[in-house]
């Protein structure tokens, strides 16, 4: 640089001027040169000085504490490798998390003015059932849409599936009917031909919209589709438009949509409740405003049909986002929460070895300190040791987040929502970029701060190392305690979760699932019109399952348990008083399965008392239940059960048959792991008159292993009937994992995050031991000398080590003990101070902590006294 | 804190006294050039002498302070031949901006000069 050189003329002229003056004076020519130098003061800082003033200066300042920053990485690959694994483990794990955050919490949904859409549910209150969202019935649903003034507009789906048998295998498709307003409201069009026109919405015309993934894979993409015909349920529907990419409402398996075309009779039915209800809030509504207005229309239906509305008390107005990630919100959260306490105990440990490094810098930094360098220059230089070890560190980080959002995708339950969206996006990889920069700084600036308070004559001349020493160790073991805090209450985290998770697989289900297959062949009610019809198939198909080899039985019914979903009816029993209108005290609620002959002995459910239902109930003959349990025990408590009767709704209704109780059976989880069973009734499925139900799932019971049957499953079911679909094959074992897939996955992430912070709580306390014993050398070399048994030497040092321990696991647990509060509703069977966690947390920890300061200690006991003595410690 | 206790003072340049005094010594730096272009040793001697040596210019500081006032456009330079010496040296002269700023520098000075000298004199009477 040209202005360094003109400086450095300009000082070297002062430098002859001013020992030009001293010689004049009579000094030798050498005393007036160091004279005039002595007069002058550093080149280095005035030059230095100067060049402060230029605007470059501090990107060259910067420049130059990276150079030197790369160079002493460089120096000390062990230091840089393992602090830089450390933090993009921390920085890549919360990356990770943050990345699912975004994607399913933080990414507006794909509608227009998403958070305007609303769900409206029925409340109901009823005294042995309640349900805040349930599914609401048409009549309500019409007369919610007439009666309200704060949405634009609503609109029904109902959710269906059916059997799609053109171009290939046939196949069944998830779909919905929906209201010819929907697309209007949700204000999205079709990507190709049209969506629905009002008239479509009236009756039933056979037309149908595809989804846009049904559309590419079985129709290969072909735009000439719009307008062709094809079959669904054996019957012929005109295509009329295929919808944009990644539009599925309202659940995300949904790829076909026709007109629901409720009919007037269904309009006024207020006792079937099987819509999903949306609404389009008008500007400047709010939710509550619109409870409150439909709260107020329920009432009024309430006291207009009480015979159907009495146990409808209000409704149920949730916003379509908070609908759709509500549940998963929590779970998420404390994830991140999680992570983030994981995230500091990273910082902890970089701090740590980073202040262990400060003790060997000392020296280097006092000497700079000497030579004239700033406390802002010392700190900026430390400041880029940080900066750069958090660029590798996110950079790294980033990899492992990448890596981890594969893993996720493919480890997370498919029921999270949103889930095709977790991406490496800007939003991501800023966050990634954030929290390596905020890591590094905090690492940075503990030892930075730390190394600026230190007497730097006394680093220099060696003499104040001791408490120097003593300083950095209260440090570091401050920072050991944090860490253990934290690590506790990850440990409680995952300790509280693993608990309910074994709680929950000890559940008893009620069915043996070990060896049992179960698949679905739904019917399509085209074809299998009648009864004889149906059960001619379900006979000759359960006789060629029943051929197969290795199967012991074989049976079906219309929902297999653990499947989240199943028909609940109200019965009343024979002999109890009539109802008064709105009299909802005597309503009992049941759980209500069809089932084929056989299926409780396939299932391993006992038969308590009477007998199997059997093909000879048929509609013709009288109508027989088998009853559950629980069912048997609170109607007719005390008494012999076979024999009683009920009916479904009131014991007045002269239109449904008296089902006549001839066996019952144990008790079974028939929606999922959590609900305690509720009371449960069984129909023969040849007697189904009065359900119009069908079997749906088919279950084999085999001696080997259940999925090698699956092909001959498949041919037994064409050689009946080679139009039918054959979907959700999955042995009963796997339908009990999936049931709790989404506590799988919590426990998985926070347990390996847990696994982590026990690793990262080690490494710290082992760090902190080790030190301790070499800054102790000399201490523990005169205690020999002096005859102090090796024994105490190691239970000084252990004692130093779990006293850190003891004191981070009283703040852990305290912190825990509040803290976990925020994980109660992702509990089961356990409360969140469960003492067995909180004592099995402090055991772990206590056991780790003794072996990570039970290595370094033992050096303490080999400690020879002479060498001791004579290392100038 | 940073403390430089443990330091000869001779060695160490007070980074926060230079930062004080900084105002003043752009003024007597200005002051001293209106009476033509030096260089910075003559400027340090200049004013050395004129406060009969009560002002131990600290030469250090003055090359720092010279090139920030010819980046603020009040002082320019020019490489010449030294007086007495067969040497080169850099000669700083006043620009007609670092007049103006002598100026304003000089009015400002005497107020305040003259109000701490009122409030030494009435303290004194007190």
């Amino acid at each position: 640089m040209t202005d360094h050189h003109d400086l450095d003329r300009e000082l070297r002229s002062h430098l002859e001027n001013e020992a030009d003056e001293q010689r004049d004076r009579g000094l030798s020519a050498e005393d007036a040169r160091y004279a005039a130098r002595r007069a002058l003061g550093s080149a280095t800082l005035i030059k230095e000085d100067v060049r402060a003033l230029s605007p470059w200066a501090a990107i060259d300042d910067a420049a130059q504490d990276v150079r030197y920053g790369l160079r002493l990485l460089k120096k000390h690959p062990g230091f840089a490798i393992v602090a830089a694994l450390t933090l993009a483990l921390g920085v890549g794990a919360t990356t990770t998390i943050f990345s699912v955050v975004h994607a399913v919490l933080l990414r507006p949904l794909p509608y227009a003015d998403a958070d305007r859409l609303a769900m409206v549910w029925e409340n109901v209150n009823l005294p042995q059932y309640t349900n805040a969202q349930n599914a609401p019935a048409p009549g309500n649903f019409r007369d919610w849409r007439e009666g309200n003034s704060t949405f634009i507009d609503m609109a029904a789906a109902r959710d269906g599936a059916w059997s799609l048998t053109d171009s290939g295998d046939p196949i069944r498709v998830a779909g919905e009917m929906v209201s010819g307003s929907l697309f209007r409201l949700l204000q999205v069009e079709a990507a190709l031909g049209r969506t629905f026109t009002p008239d479509e919405d009236r009756g039933s015309p056979s037309v149908v919209l595809l989804g846009h993934g049904l559309w590419a894979d079985r129709f290969g993409s072909d735009p000439a589709i719009v307008g062709q015909t094809i079959h669904l349920n054996d019957e012929p529907y005109t295509v009329v438009g295929v919808m944009p990419r990644g539009f599925r409402f309202p659940d995300p398996d949904d790829e076909l949509w026709m007109p629901l075309g409720l009919t007037p009779d269904q309009l006024a039915n207020h006792g079937s409740h099987f819509l999903r209800v949306v609404g389009r809030l008008k500007p400047g509504v709010t939710i509550a405003q619109a409870q409150a207005e439909l709260d107020t229309v329920a009432a009024r239906l309430a006291k207009q049909y009480p015979q159907t509305n009495a146990g409808v008390v209000g409704v149920t107005v949730i916003s379509l986002p908070e609908q759709i990630v509500g549940d998963v919100r929590r779970p998420l959260l404390v994830l991140l929460g999680v992570v983030g306490f994981l995230l500091l105990m990273v910082c902890a440990n970089i701090g740590n070895l980073l202040l262990a490094r400060a003790s060997a810098r000392g020296r280097e930094f006092a000497l700079r300190a000497a030579l004239g360098a700033s406390r802002t220059r010392l700190l900026r230089q430390l400041l880029a040791e940080s900066l750069l070890l958090a660029i590798v560190g996110g950079a790294l980080g980033l990899a492992i987040a990448w890596w981890g959002m594969a893993a996720l995708r493919w480890l997370a339950p498919a029921d999270l929502p949103r889930l095709d969206n977790i991406a490496l996006n800007g939003w991501v990889a800023a966050f990634n970029a954030a929290i390596a920069l905020a890591a590094g700084v905090i690492c940075g600036v503990m030892p930075a701060l730390h190394s600026q308070r230190r007497d730097l004559h006394g680093a220099l001349k060696d003499e104040n190392r001791a408490s120097a020493a003593g300083v950095r160790l209260r440090a570091r073991n401050l920072l050991v305690v944090v860490e253990t805090a934290l690590g506790v209450v990850v440990l409680v985290g995952a300790g509280l979760l693993l608990r309910s998770f074994v709680r929950l697989s000890q559940v008893p289900l009620g069915f043996k699932p070990d060896g049992v297959l179960t698949f679905r062949v739904v019917l399509p009610a085209a074809r299998y019109r009648t009864e004889p019809q149906r059960t001619a198939f379900y006979r000759q198909f359960l006789d060629r399952l029943h051929a197969l080899p290795g199967v012991q039985s074989a049976a079906a019914i219309t929902s297999v348990p653990l499947a989240a979903t199943g028909r609940i009816t109200g019965v009343s029993m024979e002999g109890q008083p009539a109802m008064a209108p709105g009299d909802v005290r005597l309503v009992r609620l049941v759980d209500f399965r069809t089932v084929s002959p056989g299926y409780f002995s396939a299932m391993s459910i006992p038969l308590i008392a009477g007998r199997d239902v059997a093909w000879s109930d048929t509609n013709t003959t009288e109508p027989s239940i088998v009853v559950s349990e629980t069912m048997a025990r609170t109607f007719w408590p005390g008494q012999n059960a076979v024999g009683k009767r009920v009916k479904a709704g009131a014991p007045d209704n002269q239109t449904v048959p008296w089902l006549t109780v001839v066996g019952v059976v144990g008790d079974v989880r028939l929606v999922d792991l959590i609900r305690t069973p509720r009371p449960a009734m069984y129909v023969p499925a040849s007697q189904d008159r009065a359900t119009g139900d069908v079997l749906r799932d088919w279950i084999v019971r085999l001696s080997g292993d259940p999925t090698a049957i699956v092909p001959s499953v498949r041919s037994a079911v064409w050689s009946v009937d080679p139009t039918l679909p054959v979907t959700r094959v999955q042995t009963m074992n796997h339908a009990k994992s999936a049931s709790t897939a989404s506590q799988q996955f919590t426990l998985l992430l926070v347990g390996t995050f847990a696994a982590l912070a026990l690793i990262l709580a080690a490494v710290g306390l082992y760090g902190v031991t080790a030190y301790n014993v070499s800054q102790r050398t000399r201490e523990l070399g005169i205690r020999v000398a002096l005859g102090a048994r090796r024994a105490t030497l190691l239970r000084l040092v252990l004692a130093h080590g779990a006293k850190l321990t003891l004191i981070g696991l009283a703040i852990g647990m305290a912190a825990a003990l509040a803290l976990t509060q925020v994980m109660s509703t992702l509990l089961f069977g356990v409360g969140v101070r469960d003492p067995m966690t909180f004592v099995g947390v402090a055991v772990l920890l206590l056991a780790v902590s003794l072996v990570a300061s039970f290595v370094p200690a033992r050096r303490a006991t080999r400690v020879d006294p002479v060498i001791a003595l004579r290392t100038e410690n | 804190m940073f403390t430089v206790e443990w330091l000869p003072m001779t060695t160490t340049r007070h980074r926060e006294r230079t930062e004080l005094l900084q105002g003043t010594l752009d003024m007597l730096i200005l002051r001293t050039l209106i009476l033509g272009p030096a260089h910075g040793h003559e400027i340090a001697k200049h004013i050395q002498r004129t406060s009969d040596e009560v002002l131990r210019l600290e030469h250090g500081s003055l090359y720092p302070a010279l090139h920030r006032l010819e980046r603020k456009g009040w002082l320019a330079s020019k490489w010449d031949a030294h007086r007495e010496h067969n040497r080169e040296c850099k000669y700083y002269r006043l620009t007609a901006a670092g007049r103006k700023q002598l100026a304003a520098a000089e009015s400002k000075w005497e107020r305040l000069q003259q109000a701490i000298a009122r409030v030494m004199a009435a303290a004194a009477r007190a």
